[in-house]
């Protein structure tokens, strides 16, 4: 068995044992060992790539490319992460008695499970395998969502999976399109649907099937993005998951779901330029950048203040690719990166200040968190700081190269409404932060919250902080001949 | 001949999404969507004896066997655990419904020309009717409060994009339909659990109650 199938056995059997039973350390060694393996993996594949081959299995249904291996290094990446916060969060939950033998097995199952369908989304090279992935994040997601079992879980999971799979049936219609559209030159069997022979057969389409398609498939795919307006099950499913299957959602899908839309914007740039696509990325991106500002604003509740951050960020990285120009792209490769490695620390403080006050909701956190869980509030606040592109961290550099890449461009009023949209998000989300953070602390009579422990959960937050710290000073060089390969990947003419 | 099958069982297709539109006893709207997928089934095999393509056999059973057969004995079993058996007023009223669908089929017609093998012939009543279905099931979903409706209208979805793959490319590549029937299996199994949990804490399936998170 090859490299790459192993990265993909890995956590799929990590799943099996952790659903099924025995003792809780055993499980949480399983958890946290075979997710440490997958990421071990997943950087051993993507360094056979940079060594200059093309892992491949199933013939060529799955395929490591440059777009490829960013993504699965990424996914590998939070996949561990998200492993091992969830056991200290799980742990957590023990300790307040809330956890019962049924929530056990699916956090433990369905957790790796979702690394698992993200890793193989990320691999793909096959527009009908692809389609069969995302569905597989999906349903991995939904019990993850409806966890807590509250009415607004199972309210948050019911959207979800109407609007997911109302989304993910667009994205089939659009699979139905482009390959009709291509037909007759793409050839018969499964084959007939890789990104290499549609990309190849795109200038010969039929060109009314082909934009049909191209609609659809973006559309689709953008609402496992949750580009607005089809965003609306992100702020109720960030609000009730528990925080590290939120990671896995606001990381791994989310660079999972922009896989897609990039490869079918590949398709639709070779037969039609990239404008078509390109002018739809961008109306999509603005809108939800846009968006996400009145909602912050006004935002009562941590969780989902982060999903419109999410949301806001998706639109940057799809601004970036449909500005059309080589910087854009990779400004937005840059984009995704960097927001892999910040938005953890943001979610994962601000889950562990959730469950110290049993509630997400700002009144219900109050304010004056400083005193209460320090290490924990610091961290939120750095990952604020980052989050909402400030220099010198990382986002800081790729809204600048997306910033420029627009202005140098044609789209100067797009590239200006983003810029002020950027600027409104850094003060709405500095004043939802320092409200909590800072502020008047609630009387301590009414509520005592649980003291804040520094425990595996914390260690994992700031472990995760120091990565990002480091990596706006000091991105190692594999990982930007990644990001370069990528661009390549959707830019170059092939 | 083939030709008169296909359209036949086409427009046997809408005509089960219209009366799905009409009809409010959830055990009929599931027979409706069975019916709905055994026409389809019918479809496949037509194409796969005019054409010779032994791979849509394959196509053909699986959307009797899962979709005609076993999605509707798993939804029925689920409608008559919980005792729910009726819808209650859609949002929007029958007759004004099926004049809104009418509309709809006439936008799906017009947008099948654009096709290459659109623009005539079977090609054109396939494509038609799979985007009339289309659209129709996705007003099935927005004006329908019970789960089980909602997850009739995705189903419906999905015959429609099912109706259009044969319509217009004769099929996917087999190991693609493979996969997709086993999600979409998956997918109502999953849904079927959620309908039960969603029952058992608010004692109704009626999804418009869901509505708690705003903002």
């Amino acid at each position: 068995m090859n490299l790459l199938l192993w990265t993909l056995t890995v956590p799929l059997l990590t799943a099996g044992i952790g659903g099924l039973g025995g003792p809780r350390s055993f499980k949480e060694l399983t958890m946290v060992g075979g997710l440490a393996l997958t990421f071990g993996l997943c950087l051993a594949t993507a360094g056979d790539f940079l060594a200059g081959s093309t892992p491949v299995a199933f013939g060529d249904a799955l395929r490591v490319d440059g777009l490829s291996a960013l993504v699965l290094v990424l996914c590998g990446f939070v996949g561990l992460l998200s492993g091992t916060y969830g056991v200290g969060y799980l742990r957590r939950n023990e300790r307040r008695g809330l956890v019962t033998p049924r929530m056990r097995r699916e956090f433990y199952g369905l957790i790796p499970a979702y690394v698992f369908a993200m890793l193989f989304v990320s691999v793909s090279n096959n527009l009908g395998v692809l389609w069969i992935a995302v569905e597989l994040t999906t349903l991995a997601s939904v019990f993850l969502i409806a966890f807590h079992d509250r009415d607004t879980s199972l309210e948050a999971a019911w959207k979800f999976l109407m609007l997911g799979s109302l989304g993910l049936g667009f994205a089939l219609l659009g699979t139905v399109l482009l390959f009709a559209a291509g037909q007759g030159h793409l050839g018969e069997g499964l084959a007939a649907l890789n990104w290499t022979r549609l990309v190849e057969a795109a200038p010969q389409m039929h060109p009314f099937t082909l934009r049909l398609g191209v609609v659809f498939a973006l559309i689709g795919y953008g609402t496992k993005a949750g580009l607005a307006p089809m965003h609306t099950w992100k702020p109720d499913a960030y609000r009730e998951a528990p925080s590290p299957a939120v990671v896995l959602m606001a990381v791994g899908m989310l660079n999972g779901a922009v896989y897609c839309i990039l490869r079918i914007h590949m398709i639709s740039k070779a037969a039609l330029g990239p404008e078509f696509s390109g002018g739809l990325l961008l109306t999509l991106g603005l809108l939800s950048v846009l968006i996400a500002v009145p909602f912050i604003l006004i935002q009562w509740n941590l969780k989902r203040l982060l999903a419109y951050s999410s949301i806001e960020h998706v639109g940057i990285m799809a601004v970036g690719v449909g500005l059309g120009a080589e910087a854009g792209v990779f400004g937005a490769l840059l984009h995704m990166t960097y927001h892999s490695l910040a938005k953890p620390v943001a979610l994962f403080s601000a889950g562990t200040l959730a469950q110290l006050h049993s509630s997400s909701d700002l009144d219900q956190i109050g304010g004056g968190t400083l005193g209460r869980a320090p290490v924990a509030s610091s961290l939120l606040v750095l990952s604020a700081v980052m989050i909402t592109g400030s220099p010198p961290f990382g986002l800081f550099f790729s809204e600048m190269t997306i910033l420029r890449a627009g202005f140098s461009g044609s789209h100067v009023t797009a590239t200006s409404i983003l810029l002020a949209a950027l600027v409104a998000l850094f003060c709405g989300v500095a004043y939802q932060v320092g409200r909590i953070v800072a502020g008047p602390s609630p009387d301590p009579a009414v509520k005592a919250p649980d003291p804040e422990r520094f425990d595996i959960a914390l260690a994992t937050t700031t472990v995760a902080a120091v990565v990002a710290v480091v990596s706006a000073f000091y991105l190692p060089a594999p990982l930007v001949a990644l990001i370069r390969a990528a661009t390549q990947v959707v830019w170059g003419t092939p | 001949m083939t030709a008169n099958i296909l359209i036949f069982c086409a427009a046997g297709m809408l005509v089960t999404a219209y009366l799905m539109v009409g009809q409010k006893a959830l055990f009929t709207t599931i027979r409706l969507y069975g019916v709905q997928s055994l026409l389809l089934g019918i479809v496949a095999t037509t194409i796969a004896i005019a054409e010779s393509r032994p791979e849509l056999f394959v196509t053909a059973a699986l959307t009797v066997t899962l979709k005609a057969i076993l999605i509707p004995w798993f939804l029925m079993r689920t409608v008559d655990r919980i005792g729910i058996h009726r819808e209650i007023e859609p949002f929007l009223s029958v007759p004004a419904s099926l004049l809104v669908c009418l509309g709809l089929t006439v936008v799906g017609y017009r947008v099948s020309t654009g096709f290459q093998e659109g623009a005539r012939g079977v090609g054109h009543h396939l494509i038609g009717v799979a985007l009339s279905l289309l659209l129709i099931g996705l007003f099935l979903m927005v004006t329908r409060k019970k789960a089980i409706t909602q997850i009739l209208a995705l189903l419906t979805v999905e015959n429609a994009v099912f109706l259009v793959a044969l319509g217009v490319t004769s099929g996917m590549p087999l190991i693609v339909e493979l996969g997709i029937s086993f999600d979409v299996i998956l997918a109502v199994l999953v849904l079927g659990v959620l309908v039960r949990r969603i029952v058992g804490r608010f004692e109704s399936m009626d999804v418009s109650r869901l509505s708690k998170l705003k903002g």
